[in-house]
């Protein structure tokens, strides 16, 4: 009894009414402190195009890079769009963001210094000093300033600053100079090397007894075909655009020795034996002069020790072909051609 | 007038469930964080209690994983008619973060039952859940209700 | 007969099937079924950069988003060899206290909701609003708060939101001995609080028990005493009680608020002035560290090859609380409400603890098991 006449004199003061006529949310339920992330704000103009916030988003389909239309006066604009289904809000693509200013603003987030933006690609871009010809056509075309620099007259990629673009790779004139690499499944990379070279030496070693017929300065051409090697390729790294870019570079500055072995012509003199320094090159009462080709390191020595011309010495290059278009088919060349060492 | 008074009581009194259907489970503490003083949901006749028989708006708040695949479907015929679906955050939107290779989610929500409204965000504030239950709410339950009849 | 609670109930948070064997009203012996969020995030991290992969930890749980991330980051700087300046180190102990209170008030309310008390569920969430601004404050969110990186955390914290925080801080400390008293002395509370899913401390021992809850049964064990930032600049006191019954733990999560929140000012006050994150260059190896979460212990293993993660396992507290309940405490609970009091008191988190699929390869068959159920 004591409870309700305590309620029904709380409900009855003057002040408790007015406060219940009065009622509403409080201003706190709807602030936002300046540091909230919002979805981030996207400023068109000041848009390079990049894709770096593309690149760095950690949530799938978030982020996008559309291209407006161009009319007469102008090109297009492009920008990147953010879907709201799926961002975050965690603010990673206005960190990135290369431009100044830059050209998406979230919270605070863009105030962040550049050189902690690393940006998590999947390729690294590296320049190849020894073939450089420092025409500093990648300076110019890179879009971030200072990630290509010079010092001691090599040019160089910082790799904090660089967002994988490619542009410096479209505008390189020398191939190989510079190279994007793949920085990830490396073991399947590794796989996928291991795998061609040793489709080629066996093609190669397939044909011996064409080969063994070439004349000092003549050169043997033949034909792969791709297609099956690519095949393959796609069932250990299941990504058709790295497989061809992979193949490509693998082939591109491959250079295989090849050693023919002509057992007619043998004496069992076994000099080769002696010198062979894998011992690769076995003698037995019964087989006579034997050579392993696992074991052997095509170091030439037997070719340049034997008097009689059983071991053959070739150079073998390749050239890989791409399929320009879906009719053909892609290809490998390979070039053949003997050593210019001399017998001793 | 019967319709009227009808859609009185449909839009005070909101009886809430919330499902998740495989989050992190932020967007079900920033639900429990609307029930606190500040932002007090029950004042607009909204009351969460996490029963889906009684439910008149469900919250799904999770992209749907192994487990949920036919027991979403379940929970969501139990609830009784008029009823609505509200997806709260990305999750039940577009999978979040998890929805890529290796994750096994089964992302969007939409994909299973109807969803009447989506809140996107990861999470969203409280502020904007309120906002969007509000506005969605008790206007498609009066809606969905007359439909019925 | 047996009792299915769940998946969804009105005393969870988390979907969690829970089985009770009964005798009337009596509950003998309890099972959990496990498996309803599981989401594969092991799975989707590896093979990817840390940048990205930090936004994939944050999301194993929501509730205690901030000490994965930290974790996360932790084990690469050992991986790397290198340590965060000493300001972010302030700075993270400062996240992480607020975290644990927001955690444990958060923990606490479900438990008396669980109770069917709502004056203390309300009061809970009315004194965790403000800690949740301090976050929001500080970081730029108030769950996932992306605030931590390899090498330090994100952004530098004004003197302004210092003086904020501690503002929030000051006020949670005055009015706080008012509502933990309500608990203490309460009858209602109390009558069903005491001597309610007890677990000694041998049962907590075997059933791996941490945090509050190991605490709460008498293990006196708190990784925080072995981090270097708590160890070598910051003084606190392990909070720990011998009951081991419902009453203990929750007792034993309300006392560590005080002592966070002492944490908190000793940071405020001491914290040096510099760098907050500096670049680091992340080696290639394997890494283990493990933190002390509001839910108890934490533990990242990773495997990387300097650029990518190769391999990555996420240990986490709830699993082994979770077992620990049903296998100890709701082993001979009074009444059916007790054994959900019972296991809202753990502070479950499923969203952490579901991590591990078990594949029957032959016929293809996923099932989702306890730790109990491993061998």
């Amino acid at each position: 009894m004591s409870s309700v006449i305590w309620y029904l004199y709380e409900f009855a003061r003057k002040s408790w009414a007015e406060k219940f006529a009065a009622a509403k949310s409080g201003h706190d339920i709807v602030e936002k402190p300046a540091r909230f992330r919002d979805f981030p704000q996207v400023f068109k103009e000041r848009c390079i195009g990049c894709g770096a916030c593309t690149a760095a988003c950690p949530a799938p389909g978030a982020i996008k890079l559309v291209r407006d239309g161009d009319n007469s006066q102008e090109e297009g604009l492009t920008y990147p769009v953010i879907g709201v289904g799926a961002c975050i809000r965690c603010g990673f693509c206005a960190e990135v963001c290369p431009t100044d200013p830059k050209a998406l603003e979230c919270g605070e987030n863009h105030l962040i210094r550049e050189e902690f933006t690393i940006l998590p690609v999947d390729k690294m871009f590296v320049i190849d000093d020894y073939l450089c010809i420092r025409c500093r056509k990648c300076m110019k075309a890179c879009q971030v300033d200072g990630a290509i620099y010079e010092e001691d007259n090599k040019i160089a990629i910082d790799q904090s600053k660089c967002i994988a673009c490619g542009d410096c790779l479209k505008n390189c004139p020398v191939k190989g100079a510079l190279k994007g690499i793949y920085i990830a499944n490396v073991e399947e990379q590794k796989q996928i090397i291991n795998m061609v070279v040793q489709t080629l030496e066996k093609t190669i070693e397939d044909r011996q007894d064409e080969i063994k017929n070439l004349q000092a300065n003549e050169v043997f051409k033949m034909e792969l075909n791709a297609s099956d090697l690519m095949e393959r390729s796609l069932q250990i790294l299941p990504k058709e655009e790295m497989v061809i870019d992979l193949i490509e570079k693998v082939t591109d500055r491959l250079k295989l020795r090849v050693i023919t072995w002509d057992e007619e012509k043998c004496t069992q003199c076994r000099l080769c034996v002696e010198e062979c320094p894998s011992g690769a090159i076995s003698y037995d009462e019964e087989y006579g002069v034997k050579r392993d080709p696992d074991k052997c390191l095509r170091c030439s020595t037997c070719y340049q020790t034997c008097p009689f011309g059983v071991a053959g010495y070739y150079v073998a290059k390749f050239l890989f072909k791409g399929s320009s278009d879906d009719s053909e088919e892609s290809v490998i060349l390979i070039t053949l051609k003997p050593s210019n060492l001399p017998i001793i | 007038m019967l319709d009227a008074l009808k859609d009185i009581v449909r839009k005070s009194s909101i009886h809430v469930c919330l499902i998740n259907t495989g989050g992190c489970n932020g967007c079900d503490i920033e639900v429990v964080a609307l029930l606190s003083p500040r932002y007090d949901l029950e004042q607009y006749g909204i009351y969460v209690h996490n029963n889906p028989r009684e439910a008149d708006v469900l919250l799904i708040t999770g992209a749907v994983t192994e487990q949920w695949k036919e027991k979403l479907r379940r929970i969501y015929t139990k609830a009784p008619e008029p009823k609505v679906v509200v997806a709260i955050g990305n999750c039940p939107l577009s999978g979040d973060v998890f929805n890529q290779e290796g994750g096994s989610v089964y992302a969007p929500v939409s994909d299973f039952i109807p969803v009447d409204a989506e809140i996107s965000g990861c999470p969203p504030r409280p502020s904007e859940i309120l906002e969007a239950i509000l506005a969605v709410a008790p206007g498609a339950i009066a809606a969905k209700g007359r439909q019925k009849e | 007969m047996i009792l299915p609670l769940g998946p969804i109930h009105p005393a969870f948070k988390e979907p969690l099937r829970l089985k009770l064997k009964t005798q009337g009203e009596k509950v003998l012996s309890a099972e959990i079924d496990y498996g309803y969020v599981h989401r594969g995030i092991e799975r989707v991290m590896k093979g990817k950069t840390w940048q990205k992969s930090i936004y994939l930890s944050e999301r194993v749980c929501g509730i205690c988003s901030y000490i994965h991330t930290q974790t996360f980051a932790e084990t690469f700087e050992l991986i790397s060899g290198e340590t965060a300046p000493l300001r972010a180190q302030y700075l993270r102990v400062l996240t992480n206290e607020l975290d644990r209170i927001q955690s444990h008030l958060l923990a606490n309310s479900t438990y008396f909701k669980a109770l069917e008390h709502e004056t203390l569920f309300m009061y809970m969430l009315y004194l965790r609003e403000p800690i949740m601004d301090a976050i929001e404050l500080l970081t730029g969110n108030r769950v996932n708060m992306g605030w931590n990186v390899v090498g330090g955390v994100r952004m530098d914290a004004h003197e302004s939101h210092l003086q904020q925080i501690k503002e929030i801080i000051l006020k949670l400390e005055s009015e706080y001995p008012k509502y933990v008293e309500m608990f203490e002395q309460g009858p209602l509370v109390g009558l069903r609080s005491h001597d309610v899913g007890k677990m000694t401390k041998e049962e907590a021992i075997k059933g791996r028990a941490v945090g509050p809850i190991g605490r709460g049964s008498g293990i006196k064990h708190d990784l925080r005493e072995d981090h270097p930032t708590y160890r070598d600049y910051l003084d606190f006191k392990v909070i720990w009680r011998k009951e081991g019954d419902n009453f203990a733990r929750t007792m034993n999560r309300f006392d560590e608020i005080p002592e966070s929140i002492n944490l908190i000012k000793q940071v405020i006050d001491n914290i040096p002035q510099g760098e907050v994150r500096k670049k680091v260059n992340i080696g290639a190896g394997y890494g283990e560290w493990r933190n002390e979460a509001p839910r108890g212990e934490v533990t990242y293993m990773i495997e990387t090859n300097g650029n990518l993660i190769n391999n990555i396992s996420i240990r986490t507290p709830s699993i082994m609380n979770i077992d620990s309940c049903a296998k100890y405490m709701l082993k001979d609970a009074a009444t059916v409400a007790d054994a959900v009091a019972t296991y809202a008191s753990v502070d479950p988190c499923v969203a952490c603890a579901e991590r591990v699929v078990i594949l029957d390869e032959n016929e293809g068959k996923k099932e989702f098991q306890g730790i109990f159920n491993i061998k």
